[in-house]
């Protein structure tokens, strides 16, 4: 009895008596001091401020001054009284359904080239993935603004190859949004990897037995590459498509919007709310509105998933 | 013990993250924390302001030096000095105005002034120009009137200037085109088009540039552009004149084409049509800017003189109603402000000293004190000394007071303006409509 109450003293004063090295390394304890740096920072600078953007998307708020507690009235007014509203999503989705596929199949393009083992492989698969680092920069929009200005490069191509042309690619309201697509397209580095990636881990033996069967390239390449790259495809897709929603620098350095809001990006527009209307709860507002819709643009691709995209081995 | 250390560990990074979050949230990237001036003021005998203005870089330089001399010339008194360019600048304040982190002396805009005042966010200087801590007796009371809102005094003002047209000089005189002051609206388009049709040059009249503009045609019909929280014009009728300019100019050509303007970046003075652009048709003879812009187009039109800017008034239906001083530049102290005393200290010394302004040059446009700026006049350059003789003898006999400061809604209708102009360039609107849709949506975000 005396012997088990003193063993078990022992035992709490043998836990107490912990050094802090073994304190530290007590697994809960060095995962959380670990991550601590990435956990408060996630919530000081992540959840705190959206929570601040949900309160203040019910409010009328001016950075000036004190919030008012407005309800939905922020929600209200960009459904049924801003046609600037309907115009940047209508914009912001075109762009994003546009650039989007065109990426992809650019990317796929060239990495089905890349693939080839080749000395220089590695020096392309750098270059080509260069654009992706440096495209969405500011530097690279002022140098777009300047190639497809009047006098710019493009119109100066176009002339030396006998076409005479003195268009502003970024004052007409038809070929604006091409010059954003364009850079957008150009920006195709990572998801090149990505296939390049996936392209690698189909088997040769697929191809081997095909050749056997005497399927030709492009047979080869609808019914095995293609397949099999669907769910890299859907990856690519999913996560392009909410930065292509999300799009903001080069619109905002190279159009603003202009010419007549035919390059209005909604994140451009939600900015200018925010912070050059000073409305900036109804851009807190907008915020929101956006997080929904790309949302529901995500849940309908996986709900569409399995419809379309491989998922059984090989 | 050790758990308690633990506990200190994780605390410093809490506390090193929250740091980092603080400094960036600081209205300038400067290496001097925000916490300093409420710091040492507390301690007494020194004193750190912060001050902070828009700006190029020759300002830049030579506010920096007053403030040196200042400094030099008033131990205990050291300053944090920061600058924004114009469109970075007010973001930067009002997030700084939310964090109660105000600077203690602001350059202000007559545009924003008001809201300002409204919000609760500048000191009024009344009780400082009482007690003698600020002198304005050499400031002219119009002047003075410009930076007071209800009552009290809020922004002092730091340069005069006024509206002025810049034109190529050479170019105009080189092909026998003679420009006068006083330039009536039907002159000024008489004029453009015979530029046009014997050299191709084309004009530009205020393009994407806000309201300076429409506001100065509203003052040639006698209508102030805002009346308190809604336009100062009856009916969508009043609009039209200033709209019919762009009409008219796209359709007899003579006005450059809106998209040589989707290159450009607006508001630049190097960008601009008067000094920049590869062939006629995006180049203008002239440009509608401010008196103290001379030195800047100037320079960027030609750095060894060949090409002449010339300077002389808007064109408008009734020049002599629609010419005004502005009151250009302002300084305001701030409520967040620890020592608004000491503040206005420095204010009194940017109006008086003659020291001061031998630094600054009126870069910012002419002294608001005439004391100042006459004991001033003989120390500056010629193009300087051009800037001031067009505001002394062909402003000033003739200007009125400048319209009434913008309403707190007001950003959001500067880009109604510049979008109804677009459009109207563009073709997708006559005069007419784009004065009914103006007179509608702008009334409509002005009511808030």
């Amino acid at each position: 009895m005396s012997s088990k109450q003193a063993t078990v003293r022992e035992k709490k004063l043998h836990a107490r008596k912990k050094t802090l090295g073994q304190w530290l390394n007590q697994e809960h304890v060095a995962g959380v001091v670990c991550t601590s740096p990435f956990i408060i920072g996630f919530f000081l600078f992540m959840v705190v401020p959206m929570i601040l953007s949900l309160y203040y998307s019910l409010c009328n708020y001016n950075i000036l001054s004190p919030p008012q507690f407005t309800g939905l009235a922020n929600y209200i007014k960009a459904f049924t009284q801003d046609p600037k509203f309907v115009k940047s999503i209508c914009v912001t989705f075109f762009f994003a359904l546009v650039s989007v596929p065109l990426r992809l199949i650019f990317a796929l393009l060239v990495a089905m080239i890349l693939v080839r083992k080749s000395k220089l492989s590695a020096f392309y698969r750098a270059v080509y993935y260069l654009p992706s680092i440096i495209g969405g920069s500011v530097a690279v929009a002022i140098l777009w603004k300047r190639m497809f200005a009047m006098d710019g490069v493009i119109n100066s191509i176009l002339r030396n190859i006998g076409i005479q042309t003195s268009i502003s690619w970024l004052g007409n309201t038809s070929t604006a949004i091409w010059t954003l697509i364009i850079l957008a397209v150009w920006q195709f580095g990572s998801s090149m990897l990505i296939f390049l990636a996936s392209l690698k881990q189909i088997p040769s033996t697929l191809y081997e037995a095909a050749e056997v069967d005497g399927a030709k390239k492009g047979s080869q390449f609808w019914r095995i590459t293609l397949p099999l790259l669907t769910p890299t495809i859907f990856f690519n897709l999913v996560m392009q498509m909410i930065n292509g929603f999300l799009a903001f620098t080069q619109c905002y350095i190279i159009t603003q919007g202009k010419p007549m809001d035919s390059t209005l990006f909604y994140t451009v527009y939600m900015y200018q709310q925010s912070f050059e209307f000073y409305n900036t709860g109804y851009g807190a507002a907008l915020a929101w509105i956006m997080l929904a819709i790309i949302s529901v643009v995500t849940g309908v691709l996986f709900a569409t998933k399995k419809l379309w995209a491989y998922e059984g081995g090989l | 013990m050790k758990k308690a250390f633990a506990w200190i560990l994780t605390l410093v990074m809490a506390i090193s993250l929250v740091a980092c979050g603080a400094n960036s949230a600081t209205p300038a990237g400067s290496t001097t924390d925000s916490t300093a001036p409420s710091a040492s003021t507390a301690t007494a005998g020194n004193t750190n302001l912060s001050v902070i203005w828009w700006g190029n870089q020759t300002r830049n330089e030579r506010t920096q030096a007053a403030l040196d001399l200042y400094a030099e010339q008033n131990p205990g008194v050291t300053f944090d000095a920061q600058f924004a360019e114009w469109s970075d600048y007010w973001n930067k304040l009002a997030t700084a105005s939310a964090a109660h982190s105000l600077p203690d002396v602001v350059q202000m805009d007559y545009k924003y002034l008001k809201q300002y005042v409204e919000n609760g966010l500048l000191v009024d200087l009344k009780p400082y120009i009482d007690s003698g801590v600020l002198d304005v007796s050499g400031i002219d009371p119009g002047i003075l009137e410009a930076g007071s809102v209800d009552g009290g005094v809020y922004a002092v003002c730091i340069g005069v200037n006024a509206p002025a047209l810049l034109y190529n000089k050479t170019f105009m005189d080189e092909n026998g085109f003679t420009v006068k002051d006083n330039m009536t609206m039907d002159e000024f388009i008489a004029l453009s088009k015979e530029v046009y049709k014997k050299t191709g040059m084309k004009t530009n009249v205020s393009y994407g540039a806000g309201e300076n503009f429409i506001d100065y045609t509203m003052r040639a019909q006698s209508i102030e552009l805002y009346d308190g929280n809604k336009f100062g014009a009856k009916s969508a009728e009043d609009f039209v004149p200033y709209f019919s300019i762009y009409e008219n100019g796209i359709k007899d050509g003579w006005l450059i084409s809106p998209e040589v303007f989707a290159e450009r970046t607006l508001g630049s003075v190097e960008q601009d049509p008067l000094v920049f652009g590869s062939g006629a048709d995006q180049r203008s003879w002239c440009t509608l800017a401010y008196s103290n812009l001379l030195t800047a187009f100037q320079a960027a039109a030609d750095a060894e003189g060949v090409v002449e800017l010339g300077i002389t008034t808007w064109p408008s239906a009734d020049p002599a109603k629609s010419d005004y001083l502005k009151p250009g530049q302002f300084f305001s102290v701030t409520v967040d402000s620890k020592d608004p005393e000491a503040a206005a200290k420095i204010l009194d010394y940017w109006t008086n000293s003659l020291e001061c302004n031998e630094i600054l040059l009126a870069e910012r446009g002419i002294p608001a004190s005439s004391k100042t700026a006459d004991a001033l006049a003989p120390k500056l350059d010629s193009l300087q000394q051009k800037i001031t003789d067009y505001i002394n003898n062909v402003v000033t006999p003739t200007c009125s007071a400048i319209s009434p400061a913008a309403p707190e809604n007001s950003a959001e209708v500067l880009k109604l303006y510049d979008s109804l102009q677009e459009q109207v360039c563009y073709g997708k609107l006559t005069a007419a409509e784009a004065a009914q849709k103006l007179f509608d949506e702008g009334n409509a975000i002005l009511a808030g």
